[in-house]
């Protein structure tokens, strides 16, 4: 008989506290509180660091607890060469020939905490199960390699050039399995790394219902004219400056006063003939949010790369359509089962379907209850927490 | 363009269906020549990458390219919103557009020249290897049909 799973480590590069974190590591906190309130006995593994681009430890190591997670924090290994690091990534993500030297250099110099991998070493045989992820982190692959045969792997995988070298190949074929977070990310781990052994569950992120004024956002910006939202990092990899042009072409070619309200970090830099159009709200509360969303004409998610797409269930939850790139295959097969949003490949097709959301408000509001309705069966947390347990068990 | 505008009056919604509409849609509009813009080509400037599987897009885009390759110098309304000293200041923005345009025509008739030749290469380019891949495909097409 199997024994029955009680003790999980979860291993991420941040724990989430405060607004700064990537999807990835939300997913896993959740996991792991979710996972504490059922009764289990969860530790989280993670680093002292806060921020994703120079990762200075700036917290404190040791352990706390947060909402019956053991939370144990280890230094970021000091030694690292960062110039060595920026080098071989930059050979990566560029997709030039990568050799075993430039792939070595990138990994070594990536980050990684030895004091948590040797503290994971240590405690591993009171361990049932550990969930670790984002893949695309040294400190991951090494956490997954210290029991490999426990280890399920959080990917968050994006077809990007990360994803084709040979340690995250090893990663993947060599754990107990896998939790996708949606059934086109499985797809790709299966023709990147062709068929996986073991557990390949897609479980995804549960979401809880909330409120939300579809007034307020427009009320505090004094704003009388449609507006499309973006939520998130604003970066290239993100397809924020493709919204931007693609909002400015839409407004000079059709003369209708769109606006575009953002929120999340990163820089903006709309064109001069923006001025006016685009209202960058920064960091906002999840209220804030989830009302900027609920006002939206669409909830735009220009991204290419994404695993899940957290934002999207949200603006469903809100009660608004969607409008994503057709280069997400998560995003658009989201879009498909929901039947909650569109999908558009060019700048004419963005048009086409927002002229369509602007004039036709019984459109607007049928993609609006159909996605809302979908992410109430599909990922209400009890329902994402049996999938989660079952993962775990098998 | 409001009268131009794609209907779906749904209560329940099929985004396949609704996709596969607006596609239709687009592609009549782009061949009465409604899409052929340089704002378009501008707005596409950061989607190519997503664009490069797709040679119909390719050909459209040049026909964007065309419209938006030379640089605009010409003259155009110059206002003043302060309603103070109103006519001396357009007055004298009306000198300074005159003398940045006089100053900078070297410059914009060797964009223009650069623009243009860029473009030229592109199509030269693009309609080479499309010829090339045609005769590629045929010839492909001729051996595999040859009896073996």
């Amino acid at each position: 008989m199997t024994q029955p799973v009680k003790n999980i480590a979860v291993v991420a590069p941040r724990f989430p506290e405060g607004p700064t974190v990537g999807g990835a590591e939300t997913l896993l906190q959740q996991f792991a509180l979710r996972l504490a309130a059922a009764g289990y006995t969860v530790t989280f593994y993670t680093t002292c660091a806060c921020d994703h681009v120079t990762w200075r430890n700036e917290l404190p190591p040791g352990a706390c607890m947060t909402g019956g997670v053991r939370v144990l924090r280890f230094p970021v290994d000091e030694d690292r060469d960062l110039d060595a690091f920026l080098r071989a990534q930059q050979r990566i993500s560029l997709g030039r020939e990568v050799t075993p030297d430039d792939e070595q250099a990138w990994m070594r110099n990536n980050v990684n905490s030895r004091a948590l991998i040797d503290a994971l070493a240590r405690d591993a045989d009171g361990l049932d199960r550990v969930l670790a992820g984002p893949y695309l982190f040294s400190l991951v692959v090494r956490a997954a390699a210290v029991c490999p045969g426990k280890t399920l792997l959080v990917p968050c995988l994006h077809d990007e050039p990360f994803a084709y070298l040979s340690a995250i190949a090893e990663l993947f074929r060599h754990v107990r399995g896998c939790l996708f977070n949606a059934a086109p990310e499985r797809a790709l781990a299966e023709r990147l790394f062709g068929p996986l052994p073991g557990v390949r569950a897609v479980v995804g992120l549960g979401m809880d219902p909330f409120d939300s004024d579809p007034g307020a956002t427009a009320r505090r910006l004094g704003l009388a004219a449609p507006y499309v939202l973006y939520a998130g990092r604003r970066e290239p990899l993100k397809g924020t400056p493709l919204l931007l042009d693609y909002l400015a072409a839409f407004r000079a070619r059709t003369a209708r006063d769109l606006h575009l309200v953002l929120t999340g970090a990163g820089p903006v830099e709309p064109p001069a003939s923006l001025r006016g159009a685009v209202h960058d709200l920064g960091f906002v509360s999840e209220r804030e949010k989830h009302d900027a969303m609920a006002g939206a004409l669409a909830f735009c998610h220009p991204s290419v790369n994404e695993s899940f797409g957290i934002v999207l269930l949200e603006a469903w939850l809100a009660g608004t359509a969607a409008l994503v790139h057709a280069g997400s295959a998560v995003l658009v097969h989201q879009c498909r089962r929901s039947n909650g949003g569109l999908w558009f490949r060019t700048y004419p097709e963005f048009e086409e379907e927002l002229l369509l959301l602007w004039d036709e408000p019984e459109t607007h509001r049928a993609l609006a209850a159909a996605g809302r309705q979908f992410v109430r069966e599909e990922y209400a947390w009890p329902v994402v927490e049996a999938r989660l347990i079952e993962a775990l068990a098998r | 363009m409001s009268d131009d505008i794609f209907r779906i009056g749904a209560d329940g919604i099929e985004t396949d269906a609704v996709v596969a509409r607006i596609r239709e849609r687009v592609a009549e509009k782009m061949e009465r020549g409604l899409y052929t813009d340089g704002r378009v080509a501008r707005a596409e400037r950061t989607n190519l990458a997503q664009l490069r599987d797709r040679e119909d897009f390719l050909a459209f885009y040049l026909d964007c390219l065309r419209e938006a390759v030379l640089v605009d110098i010409n003259d155009f309304e110059i206002h003043e919103r302060r309603a103070r000293f109103s006519r001396p200041l357009v007055l004298l923005k009306r000198s300074i557009w005159k003398l940045l345009k006089f100053y900078t025509y070297r410059l914009w008739s060797q964009q223009n020249q650069v623009n243009g030749l860029l473009l030229s290469a592109v199509e030269s380019m693009d309609s080479r290897y499309r010829e090339k891949f045609d005769a590629l495909e045929k010839r492909i097409d001729a051996l595999e049909r040859k009896p073996s």
